[in-house]
Order: C-alpha cells, then structure tokens, then sequence
C-alpha cells in the first residue's frame, strides 16, 4: 500500500527531523535559527570521513555517520554557542542566521566540498530507517516533557529571571537545549546527505531554516509530536493539491502561507493543540513520611543566615544601595520598610543573587555576594524569593508553576525516565507532593490545574509564594506580597508568613502596608535614599522622629500614627 | 579602486534605503517584519507593470510605488501584527506570521508574473554615463543615490520634527505611557508600517532599475544584508542604519576587489556576527536600560 509513496513518506520523515530540531530551541524559548549551518557541517564533515563502504561488511556508511553527524553539530553548536548566548530573542535569531550563511559561504568556497557543484554519496536512507530515527527524537521529546530539566527549559521559556532565582540554571539549559539543537541538525545533514545521494552548500541556506522554524511552529513547540504533525501536513498539502488538478507552481506556497497564518493567528498553539486531549485536572499527590524526609534541616534559630559589610550598588551616578550593615539571623522576620526608591528591591536583588553589588562584601547561607554563578546558586543554597511585580510561568499551569519551585530539592529524572526506572517515577512523584503541600499552604490546592493568569491578584501572589516555599527555603525573601491585596487577604498572609517562621524559615519581608509589618515583624529595618536610617523593635522603629518624618507621617499632634 | 569604492557607495544606499524601513519598524514597535523583503519585491514588479502597462514616466513612478507600499504595509498591519497584540508570544508570532504574509505576497506575484523576471522598457531611462573626477558613473546610480538621500533625510527629519514623529517616539519609548497621554497608538503603529513599506518598495524598484529586470528572488538577496545592516548601524537607529548600509556597501565592493566574488557574502555576515558577540548594541545604537 505505501509502495510509490516512499519518497513522500521519508520527505515528511525529514521534515519532522528538522523540525524537531528548532521544537527544542523553542521549548526553552530560545529564537536560534542556526541549525542549517549545524546541518551542512555534520553532512560535509560525515561524507568526509566516513569510508563509502560498509564498515565490517555490516554498518552502513549512514550508521556511521549519524553518530558522526550528531558530535559534528553538537560541537559547532557549543562552540557557536559560547559567544552567542549571551544574546537574545531577534539579536540571537540574527546572529545565528549570520552564522548558517558564514558556513554556506565557506563551503562554497572550500576546495574539499568541490565547492557549489557539492559532494555525491550512494543513496543509504530509507523511509523506515528515517521513520526509526523520527520515533526515536520522538520518544526522547515525549519522556522530556515532566522531567526534571523539561520543567527548567519551560520556566526558561517563559521567565529566566525567575527561573533562575527557582534554582535553574539558567545558562546552562539554554546551551543545553543549543547543543541538542545542533546534534539533531547534524543527524538531519547526515540524513539528507545519504537520502538525495548529494549535498551542496546551497542545499542548507536561509530558506532552509525558515522552512524547519515554519514546520515547528505550525505543528506546535509545546507538544512533543508537534514536528511530526507539521512536516506531514506541510508535505501532505501540495500532495493533495496537484490529485485535485491544482499544478500551477504558485498554488503551493499560496496554500502554504494561508494556512501557516491561519494558524499563527487562531491556533497558537499550532496544529497540536487540536489534537491535543484536554488535559485532566491533576490528581491529588499527598506527601508520605519519606517525601520530607530528604530535606535537610533547617539552621537553628538564631544562626547567622546573611551578613553584609558596607554593602553599595550604584548604577552609573546612581547610588541606589550605600554602605549597609546587616545581619540577618535564622528564625527572624525581618522587615525593610521606606520610602518608594529607597533601595529595598536593589538590597534584596543583592541578596538573591540577581545583581551583583559594585562595593562592600557580604554572604548569604555561604555564598559570597557578587560571585560568579548566578542566582542559581543562591537558590540551591537556600535562598527563594518573590517578586515585585509577579514573574510566574505564564504557559504553566499553577501545579507545574510550582514544580518548578522544586527543583533545588529534587534530582535530575530525565536520564532515569527514559529507562521507565522506578526511582525516577518515585522522584517525580515526591516532587508532585511537596508542590501540592505548598499549594495547601497558601490556601491554592483547589486552582492547581488552572493557569495563573486566571487568578486573582492576591492569589497569584500567594502562587509565587507558594513556587518560592517549593524550594524548602532557609531564608524567603517576599516583595511586597500585600501590595494590591485587601484587608482579608492582608491578614492572611500576615498569618501564613507567622506561621512559616515557626517552621523555623527565615523571612525577609519588603512591604508597605505598614500596619501589616508592625504587626508580623520581628524586626525592623528602615531604608531611606539607600541608606538604613533606623533598626530594632518594630514599635521602637516606629516612634523614631527620624522614621516618622522620613516615612511614616505624623499625626497632627506630631506623633507617629503607628504607635 | 576608486571606482569599485563609488559602485559600492551606490548599492550601499539602496542597502540602506531597505534597512531604514526594517528598522523604523523594529525600533518603533519591536516587531522583527520579515515580509519587508517581500514588500521590497513587490515594489519592484509593481514599478515594471506600470512602466510597461501604463507608460508612467519615472517622476511619477515613485510616488505611486511609495503609495502602493504604503498600502501593503497598513495591510501588513492589519493582517499580520494588530490581531497578535497583547498575546504571550506577540514578538515570535510576529515574525511568523510576516513571514506568511511576505510569502503570501511572493504567491501572488508568482501567479500574476510567472517565474520569468520581468524588465523595464530597455528606453525607459537614458542610459547616461558621466565622468567626474576620473569615474564613471550613470544617471541611473546618481538618481539612486539621490533619491536614497532625500529620503533618508526627510524620515529622519519625520521623525525628529514633525508631530507624528513625536507620536512614533513616544510609542517606542513606552507604548502604554503614550496612550495614557492621548497618543492613537493604533494610528501611529499603521503609520509606521505604510512608512516602511513605501520605503521598502521604493529601494525595490531602485534596485530594479538599476538591474533592468526583477525576479521573485530580488528580495530574498537583500534580507540577509538587511539583517546585516540594522545590526550593524544598532536595531533602530535610523542614522545607523544609514551608515551601516553605506560600509556594507563599500565593504563589499572592496571584497569583491581583492577576493573571489563568492565570498562577497561572508564579508556582510563575518562583520554582523563580530558586531553582536562584540557590541551587541551596533556601531552607532545605544542600549537601552532594561528594568528588573
């Protein structure tokens, strides 16, 4: 039955490869469109250096090459990859746009690849070995999905400030992702090299690469059969077109771009998303005894968490943080209040790794301020925090914007998922518990499958509170987390955050409902033009003349209201 | 030597005049067009239908070319970009969905012309050559020049000077910020869009001219130097653009002087990737601060 449809058949086969090949760029949000250069490469190299014959009588040349292939695109990919990915949407795109056509102007002009008349191979590829190789990316994509690093390439996608501040790293899962760009480009070029029988430079040029991103995206990158369903939709179309008379040779793109903009417009999700099951709400893990065994105890009350000596940031002329003292000690709940612009969101940048500071030194739970590493190893050390102006993971859903919070306490399960070994399954699962116990704690267990912009204001901020508590934090550092709530709300959280103290976290509190902080606090710091100009006992803090002219107001009499 | 440094000067403009139109857009409204190119094409064979067809003298070429882009590029607009506004993924599904507008636009050229390039009238523009100081030069390169200066010029003038060129300022600044103050974003965003395009349109049928003929691949040629040129003159600045199409111009040429022609495109893309790994922000951009 599929006799005649051979050729048709491998087409789509190699389309999706392509395809797959920009999904997992896609995945961690990165624009990179690279990969024809990875392609040619690994095809040139492979043609090269694997003999025509079959190796041992047995391995076909494709065989070798594919291996081949895969290091050749994954080492360019990581080499391109080290200056490169310090850039970022368009400016990525273009840089690895200019770097596919260095390569094709390279190989053009290389005496090795007999130049743009290109290199001839036998023909090895057939349409069930494409097939195997396409199942094979597709199993790998599938089993990516909840694991470990799948969660960090979506929380990249989505927000790298807070994914890195959840624990990811965030530079190495985009060259990850990067690097598997490359090494599935290069099977590509191998594929493509030993299907035609013939490589040119010209066979991997631009038009190439927006055909692979089209495919992608068309199929949907959040899916992992996206790439399949683009390719054999993208190959199917002109099929049935000409059995329908339609030939003229401008019908085919015309077709083809009506309907990639159908999609982009009504489906963004791509085609996928129609096949897509609606996804049940998540069932209910609940922790047993061994889930929270493996947390390591948190620090006695009392033990130095942070220390900062003569702490400054300055942004050119700006001096937003100057010379601060602090020490911060386990079981406390200290709060920094001030005016808007007095320093407080640079302080705790500091503190959680974000920025680093320009003078003074300071550590937090054992890591040096300023060090090289990121917020990353902020997080793993202990340190979680929220954010001003909330950065959840928009495209997850409450429950998965919360695993990600799990990730400094959890182990890699990727590897492990693709053998079906059953640790992987109990890890995934003790992370599934503590999520859903942190979903419980702030009062969200019953909105977990919803996505967090369909949620109040106040209930996404208690989410990011919810996706900080995830990490098993020693010291949570909350941005005004009342900001925008009512009374109620107000209250409660003023509850929820006592009752994390006696959990024995340590939190660090910037807010301004001034009431609110009096009333939880167990410590005050005030801040005015980077400077703390007050420290102690809330109510203590709350009489200094200083504080009240520089923050709080005065009542008529002259006394501070909050006394 | 000198000769090859002015032919470079003179596709340089026509670079130029391509890119200022991409990067108004991208430093405007931070949307990446890529059916510029197309628009760039379909300037060039509207250009030749109307020289053929209709005998339209040149004076009147442009400015109907120009509307005609403008048209495309409200179309654009209205097609390709306003439907995205304010989704998730607004910028990525942008650029994909220009690309299926631009490709839409090259569909219908390809039925209306077929695959065999078109040419203008071979009398249509005297074939002039004039020597001064030593180099050769035709009418057809020093209108293009020209022209190309006009109205680079009077964009930058547009922008700096003129109300409307406030608006678009304001709205690359901060777009919600320019409605609160009484700003019709929804205007200036189509009035940036019909900009570009004529201008896009107009340095398509420059370059037309200039060859003679055009065939659906004249966009596709200029988009990675496009790329090139926005990244070298720092995306969304208008004078840098200007002089980025000019050095890649001048660059080429010199290429090609001392090397193989075939590795005139590496010279584009060799200094385009030491520009970002180097200084992302361009030879002239400067970056703007990013809020945390």
């Amino acid at each position: 039955m599929l006799a005649g449809y051979d050729t048709l058949i491998t087409t789509i086969a190699l389309g999706a490869i392509l395809a797959y090949s920009f999904h997992v760029v896609l995945m961690a949000g990165q624009l990179s469109l690279g990969q024809a250069g990875f392609a040619s490469l690994a095809a040139y190299v492979s043609t090269l250096v694997v003999p025509a014959e079959p190796l041992f009588g047995s391995l076909s040349p494709v065989l070798v090459g594919l291996p081949v292939g895969a290091l050749v695109g994954a080492g360019a990919a990581f080499v391109v990859g080290l200056p490169v990915l310090r850039l970022r949407g368009v400016f990525l795109a273009i840089a690895t746009i200019a770097f596919g056509e260095m390569v094709r102007v390279a190989m053009t002009n290389a005496e090795w690849t007999n130049g743009a008349l290109g290199v001839r191979v036998d023909k090895w590829v057939t349409f069930d070995f494409a097939w195997i190789i396409v199942a094979v990316l597709a199993y790998l994509f599938w089993r990516l999905g909840p694991s470990r690093v799948g969660r960090a390439f979506a929380a990249v996608r989505e927000d790298e400030l807070a994914a890195g501040s959840m624990g990811v790293n965030v530079v190495r899962t985009r060259m990850t992702s990067f690097v598997a760009s490359g090494a599935i480009a290069g099977v590509y070029g191998v594929l493509f090299a030993y299907f035609f029988g013939r490589i040119t430079p010209a066979a991997f040029d631009f038009s190439l690469m927006m055909d692979g991103l089209v495919t992608a995206v068309l199929g949907g990158y959040l899916v992992f059969f996206g790439p399949v369903l683009g390719s054999g939709f993208l190959t199917v179309v002109p099929e049935i077109q000409s059995a329908l008379g339609l030939d003229a040779g401008w019908v085919h793109p015309l077709v083809t771009s009506l309907l990639l903009l159908a999609v982009i417009l009504f489906l963004p999700g791509g085609l996928s998303s129609l096949l897509a099951r609606r996804r049940p709400a998540p069932r209910r893990v609940d922790p047993d005894g061994t889930d929270l065994a493996g947390l390591p105890p948190l620090p006695e009350p009392g033990t130095a968490v942070a220390e900062l000596r003569a702490l400054g940031k300055s942004y050119g002329a700006v001096q937003a943080v100057r010379e601060i003292d602090l020490e911060i000690r386990s079981g406390e709940i200290l709060g920094v209040i001030g005016p808007n612009g007095a320093g407080k969101t640079t302080l705790v940048n500091m503190i959680s790794g974000l920025e680093p500071p320009t003078s003074g030194e300071g550590e937090v739970l054992g890591v040096a301020l300023g060090s090289n590493g990121g917020a990353h190893r902020f997080a793993q050390a202990g340190v979680s925090r929220t954010f001003q102006h909330s950065k959840l993971f928009d495209r997850l859903t409450v429950l998965d914007n919360v695993l990600v919070g799990t990730h400094v306490v959890s182990r890699p399960t990727y590897l492990r998922r693709l053998l079906w070994l059953p640790s992987a399954r109990r890890d995934e699962r003790r992370a599934r518990a503590l999520a859903w116990a942190q979903l419980d704690r702030v009062g969200l267990a019953e909105r977990a499958h919803l996505r967090p912009g369909a949620l109040s204001y106040g209930d996404q901020r208690r989410l990011e509170i919810a996706r900080a508590l995830a990490a098993h934090p020693t010291l949570l550092i909350l941005d005004e987390p009342a900001a925008g709530m009512n009374h109620v709300e107000a209250a409660e959280l003023a509850a929820l955050i006592k009752a994390l103290a006696d959990d024995g976290i340590t939190v660090l509190l910037i807010e301004h409902n001034v009431r609110m902080v009096l009333d939880t606090c167990t410590r005050l710091v005030v801040m005015n033009f980077g400077e703390v100009i007050a420290a102690g006992r809330p109510r203590e803090v709350a009489a200094d003349p200083k504080v009240v002219e520089a923050y709080l107001g005065a009542t008529e009499t002259g006394e501070s209201e909050y006394v | 030597m000198l000769q090859q440094l002015a032919n470079g000067v003179f596709a340089g403009s026509i670079y130029a005049l391509f890119a200022i139109g991409f990067t108004l857009v991208f430093g405007i409204l931070r949307h990446l067009n890529l059916a510029h190119a197309a628009i760039f094409t379909g300037g060039a064979f509207v250009g030749i239908e109307l020289a053929t067809r209709f005998d339209v003298p040149i004076w009147l070429l442009f400015p109907i070319v120009a509307g005609a882009g403008a048209l495309a590029g409200v179309l654009l607009e209205r097609t390709a970009f306003r439907p995205l506004s304010g989704r998730d993924d607004e910028h990525f599904a942008g650029l994909i969905s220009s690309v299926a507008f631009g490709g839409l636009l090259i569909a219908l050229l390809h039925a209306r012309y077929g695959t065999e390039p078109q040419s203008f009238p071979s009398s249509y523009f005297p074939n002039r050559l004039y020597e001064i100081a030593g180099l050769r030069v035709t009418l057809m390169q020093l209108v293009t020049l020209g022209l190309a200066l006009v109205l680079m010029l009077g964009l930058a003038w547009l922008v700096s000077k003129t109300p409307l060129g406030r608006a678009m300022r304001a709205v690359a600044e901060n777009p919600t910020a320019a409605k609160v103050v009484g700003v019709n974003v929804t205007r200036v965003t189509a009035g940036t869009y019909a900009l570009s395009s004529a201008l896009g349109s107009v340095a398509g049928v420059l370059l037309a001219l200039n060859l003679g003929q055009a065939n659906r691949g004249l966009g596709a040629s200029i988009e990675l130097i496009g790329f090139a040129v926005i990244i070298l003159g720092g995306l969304g600045s208008l004078w840098g653009a200007m002089a980025a199409g000019l050095i890649l111009g001048l660059a080429e040429a010199l290429t090609v002087t001392y090397f193989d022609s075939t590795w005139r495109g590496m010279v584009a893309f060799a200094l385009l990737f030491a520009v970002l790994v180097i200084r992302p922000k361009g030879l002239f951009g400067h970056v703007k601060v990013r809020e945390v």
